[in-house]
């Protein structure tokens, strides 16, 4: 189903432009050779991608005219779909797909400084206190309060920064929230970040075996996501988190 | 009179200026008019949420003659995060309180769908707003739109330019979709009701958290469109707590003490309008809505139960809003 243009959709079926997923599909198809050809032309579409404050119009106009939400349009990622702003869990996908990549070879010229370009947005679109939600972590002059799930998957992208307060923050906020998580997909996202960051996760996985609804779960992601926190350790590997 | 090229060409090019900028005036943007003669809405005193909200809804469905015998409902609650103390959803006393009342009316099925715009995690959402345990414990289905099975629709008007979007199953297919909002000021749109309360049924997984698209192609647009494509058959507004100020999720408590049910969702939102002390033909999806969706004037509106007061202080809004003050 991968779209002419290296993309992947959403579903079989979807339209041809190209979405979020496509990071998700290239760490998929990490091992598997005869998917190489494939793997790259997706790659090569990822760098294409960046959210639409990447233009200079509309950096201007976040600068100027419109700045009720606090961000710096210099700092840009991926959007979810194509010609919308960046949010957080499309540019940590994206960063975990390219990072993955054994070389900055013909191509991929780009792909470093997309990835530190990438970090860059993450670490501006945090919560002020600590972790993310899905991009704004300040509106109107409001506090948005961090998400379990958005925070997590950000600090997978950010696992190579331990030290950096922001990533510290966030660690300690997920290891806070995680025992009062009473949802599967958020539980199984808190233990892979909190793994990855060295973290005790014990009392986590046991509370994800007793959740009373585990075995009706009719997501297909959110059962997927929860064999990928059972097995943490195979999971961050595919995912080139490392250990 | 000699016309230079020069001429011609600032002439033309004022001329597709003017155009582009008028052309929303003159070109009706919406395939048919589907406004009835009258619209039926309730205002209704409820001043907590308790099991009287049972009777007090059963009494206004009665007042205007809802039928769903026979037919599957899908209730379509306001469900965007959880925070404790700030009413941001609409609570689930009143949603179980409407499945019951459906069901007491002999409808084939009732099932509460909606798709979160903020949180990705809708079974997080539903266990800390308390709808989990209640859902379960009345054997009500939930459907997560973020991620149900998408049909390709074609849009019935063309207020955001785009032909199509994909939309749920489930809600394309209810018999009778009843949104069921909760009354609150919204930084971007003025107000969410009933009529912006569809941003939920745009696909997350589909579209992403938030609904972004929605946003860059205008929100007030995309309201028109949403409902001009999928017909909101009924609305229970939920005001008994509303929300004032920075909302959707930062604003104030503000208890209003009244649910408002209607038959149609222009009626119903204008109406929510005046109680928080707001001018509808202010709001544009209000204003463009009673051109096709519903009506606005009062003169349209068979209103039963309390009369809709505008409050002695109106609802806080943020600075860009103060026009919406009724005089």
């Amino acid at each position: 189903v991968q779209n002419p243009n290296g993309s992947w959709p959403v579903f079989a079926g979807d339209d041809h432009d190209g979405s979020w997923v496509t990071s998700l599909v290239s760490i998929a198809l990490r091992d598997v050779v005869p998917a190489i050809p494939a793997r790259l032309k997706g790659l090569r579409w990822l760098l294409s991608s960046a959210g639409k404050e990447a233009s200079w119009f509309w950096k201007w106009k976040f600068r100027t005219a419109d700045r009720h939400v606090r961000f710096d349009p210099d700092k840009f990622g991926w959007p979810w779909f194509p010609d919308t702003i960046s949010w957080v869990v499309p540019t940590a996908f994206a960063i975990l797909a390219l990072n993955q990549l054994p070389c900055s070879c013909s191509g991929f010229e780009l792909a470093a400084s997309r990835v530190d370009r990438g970090v860059e947005m993450l670490m501006d679109r945090a919560c002020p206190g600590s972790g993310w939600n899905a991009g704004n972590g300040v509106v109107y002059g409001a506090t948005v309060r961090p998400h379990p799930d958005d925070t997590a998957i950000a600090l997978l992208a950010l696992r190579d920064r331990p030290q950096d307060p922001v990533v510290q923050g966030s660690v300690n906020y997920l290891e806070r929230t995680g025992p009062n998580l009473t949802a599967p997909w958020s539980l199984a996202w808190a233990i892979l970040a909190l793994a990855a960051h060295h973290r005790p996760i014990t009392l986590l996985r046991r509370a994800l075996l007793a959740l009373p609804d585990l075995f009706h779960i009719e997501d297909t992601s959110t059962l997927a996501l929860v064999c990928l926190a059972l097995d943490h350790e195979h999971a961050l590997a595919n995912l080139g988190v490392s250990m | 009179v000699s016309l230079t090229r020069r001429d011609f060409l600032i002439g033309s090019a004022a001329l597709a200026a003017g155009a582009s900028v008028s052309t929303p005036f003159f070109l009706p943007k919406y395939h048919s008019d589907r406004r009835p003669k009258r619209s039926r809405v309730a205002v209704l005193r409820a001043e907590q949420y308790s099991q009287q909200l049972d009777q007090i809804l059963g009494e206004g469905l009665r007042l205007l003659l809802i039928n769903v015998r026979g037919r599957t409902v899908v209730l379509k609650p306001n469900l965007v995060d959880y925070l404790t103390g700030n009413a941001i959803n609409t609570h689930p006393i009143l949603v179980l309180a409407a499945a019951e009342a459906f069901r007491r009316l002999g409808a084939k099925s009732v099932v509460v769908a909606e798709g979160p715009g903020h949180q990705r995690d809708t079974q997080l959402v539903l266990s800390q707003s308390g709808y989990q345990e209640s859902l379960r414990e009345e054997k009500i289905r939930f459907v997560d739109l973020n991620r149900d099975e998408l049909i390709r629709t074609r849009l019935r008007a063309s207020y955001t330019g785009m032909k199509e979007l994909w939309l749920p199953r489930t809600v394309l297919e209810a018999d009778f979709l009843v949104s069921m909002p909760k009354i609150k000021t919204h930084h971007w749109s003025g107000v969410t009701l009933a009529m912006k309360n569809m941003f939920g049924i745009v696909p997350g997984a589909r579209y992403g958290w938030p609904k972004n698209i929605l946003h860059w192609k205008g929100i007030q647009e995309s309201i028109l469109d949403l409902c001009a494509t999928v017909p909101i058959h009924f609305v229970i507004a939920d005001g008994v707590i509303a929300m004032e100020g920075n909302g959707p999720l930062n604003g104030a408590p503000r208890p209003l003490g009244r649910i408002v049910l209607a038959d149609d969702p222009v009626a119903a939102d204008a109406t929510c309008a005046r109680l928080m002390g707001f001018e509808p033909g202010r709001i544009a999806h209000i204003r463009h809505g009673a051109r096709f969706l519903g009506n606005a004037d009062p003169g349209h509106i068979a209103q039963v139960g309390e009369t809709a007061t505008p409050p002695a202080t109106p609802f806080r809004v943020v600075p860009e809003f103060a026009k919406l003050y009724a005089l």
